[in-house]
């Protein structure tokens, strides 16, 4: 575990680098993570798909079916990892603030 | 130091080997067989265990179809052995006169016993050092490779050699039936056998016997444990299962599709 | 990232999250003495451990009969080798030879570094049993994994995706910790996608009483694999069941299995005997996953606490056997690509779940073409026993360990033309095969068999 200081806030990290709390999170966290999942800049379609994730995720304590992502945001598979190369499953929860999946992903 | 060898450790070998290989089954059978842990494909009835068995112990089954070189050699070595063992226990108990039973004479049975004695024994040998090398020169043999294998190997090489020795120069070097037998009845009776007895004075057999009775000592505290293991972890991994049946409680499917379910009302199938 | 002098390891859980499962970290001034102790419970207690110990000649057949070796060319990754890792222990402390001779019959004292070498090559093994099916006397290499891992996850060392995931089925009984509200938004979405993609209306009940059949998906289906979950309603849908699944135990897999048989499997699997209790099952049909349709077929009779009720079948047992009764009507046109089937091991070699798949898929693609070596001598994918880990070194690995899985699909050239299926009906075999796939250019995709049933059947 490791706490990090996200423009001046304290945010805890697990050992992957996930966020122990998502509701610690804030846009900050999502430009902090960018760059060590390989992403230059944020782009629309980048904050389009975080937010989607993080309404799912208070709804339903969980991240969407992949394909629900993919509808709902009309990104195709694809484009999500054109967008996040390190996978939707990593790395658009990482950034998203949501905890890591676990089990057979 | 003869006398000792032959006349002293035997007794002391059979003890040594019979607790030696109590004990460790003692130990087998104190765990269990906790969970189901057949392997497939599962056998139906008794009679395909069996045949799974036999064909593991007779042929080698599964070594053929997961290493064909080891199979090759550990085949042969295996084989040979069985045959010699039993060469041993035939040929001293009839003094090589077996074969009379199917109808050859005396001294053809004799000849008989002594040919197919040489054959197990060099053949054995051939295996033996097929397998030695086989430690020494492949990668992946050698990286399994510990002390204690060759030595095992080094060890039943050296009385396979002395065995051959005996059987290849038979009047110079070796021991004939007769004394070999008597020497047995000597050892079954609990008797002291005369210090000139050819047993004692033949050096060869001497060593032989020194090197054989290692091995049997050796036997329960090594690998040579294989030979019960084998059993009992087929014995574990072979087992009868049969599956429940298939088929789901109260689901008529001539009847499902008439009742069209799934299908939008209004709409064809697909 | 992790690594231990130069041994590749997995991320390790947390004390936080290895209380979750009810484990104190041991601190390592005691860990020999503790692993000691908890080696000597084992050997007294499972025989194919003992007997795993006491007769391997160490003839090295196993060696390339194991997709870890032939991927990584590690030495401790021979099997009987990576079993000489506890036996030199076992030796050490259990046996006559290895106290009186010591190195000469390769006993060893224990230390820390015989625990960490032990973390690294146990969580590199598949357990698949491929060398207990190329043994000569049938050493189960797989039963040694087990006691091993049993023995690190007491002392606290379990990879952290497999300790998360085991804190997922206490929390909410399966992998992924999907809550009731998450498992039926998902069904529902798919519903709408059957009908849009299929025109059949399929619905999925959850938790509803009195249903003659409980259906236990694989809870990586609702994120990774809607064809699967979809192909397991049409299918019901199709052939008119009284079926429900259980938000109790949404979970085909038991993570358990492979770290913490003693209480992690035992506890989903009191789970699945409560849920199919209470929805008045009569039977119980399980989804694709291949470890859990082990745990299930396999250990629930020996794990279960009180009568088992309840016959327990494959999905593709039922599927078979309604096609082998011509009760459904397949249209393989309907799924034309070649197509070859990647046995799951623990179907093939654990469960003997190997014709029946054959039955499954010859009815449902048109261009079928077999991998050799195939059913009980299949290869692993080498994600099996969950080594999913995707840290940069332990990816790595993954990539060798499924290098011998690759070379068997290019050898069937079902994607030389780049659009092969590569049908592989077990979650992890997917979760590992999708990157594969990529990593190794083969030209398939991957799907799960009960996938290809949903979109052959004809309504």
């Amino acid at each position: 575990m490791a706490n990090i200081n996200i423009n001046g806030r304290e945010v805890e990290l697990d050992e992957d680098g996930f966020m122990v709390d998502p509701e610690q999170w804030t846009d900050d966290c999502a430009v902090y993570f960018a760059p060590g999942e390989g992403i230059n800049e944020l782009t629309e379609d980048h904050w389009k798909v975080i937010r989607y994730l993080r309404d799912y995720y208070k709804q339903f304590q969980i991240a969407p079916m992949i394909r629900k992502l993919c509808k709902e945001t009309g990104c195709s598979l694809k484009y999500i990892y054109e967008l996040f190369p390190t996978g939707p499953a990593k790395g658009s929860c990482k950034l998203a603030g949501l905890p890591k999946p676990t089990g057979c992903v | 130091m003869s006398y000792f060898i032959m006349q002293i450790l035997p007794y002391i070998t059979l003890v040594v080997f019979t607790f030696g290989v109590l004990f460790r089954l003692g130990r087998w059978a104190g765990s269990r067989i906790v969970h189901n842990i057949t392997l497939a494909p599962f056998p139906q009835r008794n009679s395909q265990v069996l045949g799974i068995f036999a064909a593991e112990v007779i042929f080698f089954r599964s070594l053929f179809s997961s290493d064909r070189p080891l199979w090759a050699g550990a085949w042969l070595m295996h084989m040979a052995l069985f045959g010699a063992i039993g060469g041993h226990l035939v040929g001293i108990y009839f003094l090589g006169k077996q074969f009379v039973y199917l109808g050859m004479s005396e001294h053809l049975s004799e000849q008989m016993s002594a040919l197919l004695g040489t054959s197990a024994g060099l053949a054995l040998l051939a295996g033996l050092v097929y397998l030695l090398i086989r430690r020494l020169t492949v990668q992946k043999v050698k990286e399994v490779t510990g002390t204690s294998d060759y030595l095992q190997l080094v060890l039943l090489l050296a009385i396979v050699v002395v065995g051959n020795i005996m059987r290849l120069f038979e009047h110079d070097l070796g021991i004939a039936y007769a004394p070999a037998k008597d020497y047995v009845a000597h050892l079954l009776m609990l008797k002291p056998l005369p210090m000139d007895h050819l047993a004692i004075t033949t050096p060869f057999f001497v060593l032989h016997l020194l090197f054989v009775q290692i091995l049997l000592m050796v036997f329960p505290f090594s690998k040579l444990m294989h030979v019960f293991g084998m059993f009992a972890n087929r014995w574990i991994i072979n087992r009868v299962y049969k599956d429940p049946a298939s088929g789901l409680p109260n689901v008529d499917i001539a009847a499902a599709r008439q009742a069209g379910i799934g299908v939008p009302s209004g709409e064809g199938g697909v | 990232m992790p690594k231990y002098k130069d041994m590749v390891q997995p991320a390790r859980a947390s004390e936080k999250e290895m209380k979750k499962l009810h484990i104190d970290l041991t601190p390592d001034d005691q860990k020999c003495e503790k692993a000691l102790q908890y080696l000597d419970e084992m050997r007294k207690k499972f025989r194919s451990f003992v007997t795993a110990m006491e007769s391997c000649v160490k003839c090295g057949a196993c060696a390339e009969n194991c997709h870890t070796y032939l991927g990584t060319k590690d030495p401790n990754n021979i099997p009987t080798n990576r079993a000489e890792l506890i036996r030199k222990i076992y030796k050490r402390y259990f046996t006559l030879e290895g106290r009186w001779f010591g190195k000469l019959v390769g006993a060893e004292d224990i230390s820390l570094d015989v625990i960490e070498e032990w973390y690294s090559y146990f969580y590199q093994c598949s357990e698949c049993r491929r060398c207990a099916r190329s043994c000569p006397f049938g050493i189960d290499t797989c039963e040694v994994t087990f006691v091993g891992r049993q023995i690190l996850h007491w002392l606290g060392i379990t990879p952290r995706l497999h300790a998360n995931t085991g804190g997922a089925m206490e929390n909410t009984g399966n992998h992924m910790n999907l809550p009731r509200p998450g498992i039926v938004d998902t069904l529902e979405f798919l519903a709408d996608d059957i009908l849009d993609e299929f025109g059949v209306e399929v619905n999925f009940p959850v938790d509803k009483p009195d249903s003659d059949i409980i259906y236990i998906p694989s809870s990586a289906d609702f994120a990774l694999n809607p064809y699967t979950l979809m192909g397991a309603g049409l299918f019901f849908t199709y052939i008119g069941a009284n079926w429900t699944i259980p938000s109790k135990v949404t979970e085909a897999g038991n993570f358990g299995f492979l770290f913490d048989q003693r209480f992690t499997q035992r506890h989903n699997v009191m789970r699945l005997l409560d849920a199919a209790q209470e929805l008045g099952a009569k039977k119980i049909v399980w989804g694709e996953c291949g470890h859990g349709w082990r745990a299930a077929k396999m250990y629930v009779p020996t794990m279960a606490d009180r009568p088992v009720h309840w016959p327990i079948t494959h999905i593709h047992d039922e599927v078979a056997h309604y096609i082998r009764t011509n009760q459904l009507k397949l249209d393989p046109s309907r799924n034309d690509h070649p197509t070859t089937l990647h046995d799951p091991c623990n179907y093939a070699r654990a469960c003997d779940l190997q014709e029946n798949l054959r039955t499954v898929v010859k009815a449902c693609v048109s261009d079928f073409r077999e991998m050799t070596p195939n059913k009980d001598w299949t290869f692993c994918c080498g994600g099996g026993s969950g080594i999913l880990f995707d840290d940069p070194e332990m990816y790595q690995r993954r990539i060798q360990l499924s290098a011998k899985k690759a070379e068997l699909v290019r050898a069937t050239g079902v994607g030389a033309n780049g659009n092969g299926y590569l049908c592989a009906p077990c979650s992890i075999c997917k979760a590992q095969l999708y990157p594969m796939v990529e990593e190794h250019n083969l030209g398939v995709e991957v799907k799960g068999l009960i996938d290809l049933v949903g979109k052959a059947l004809v309504f």
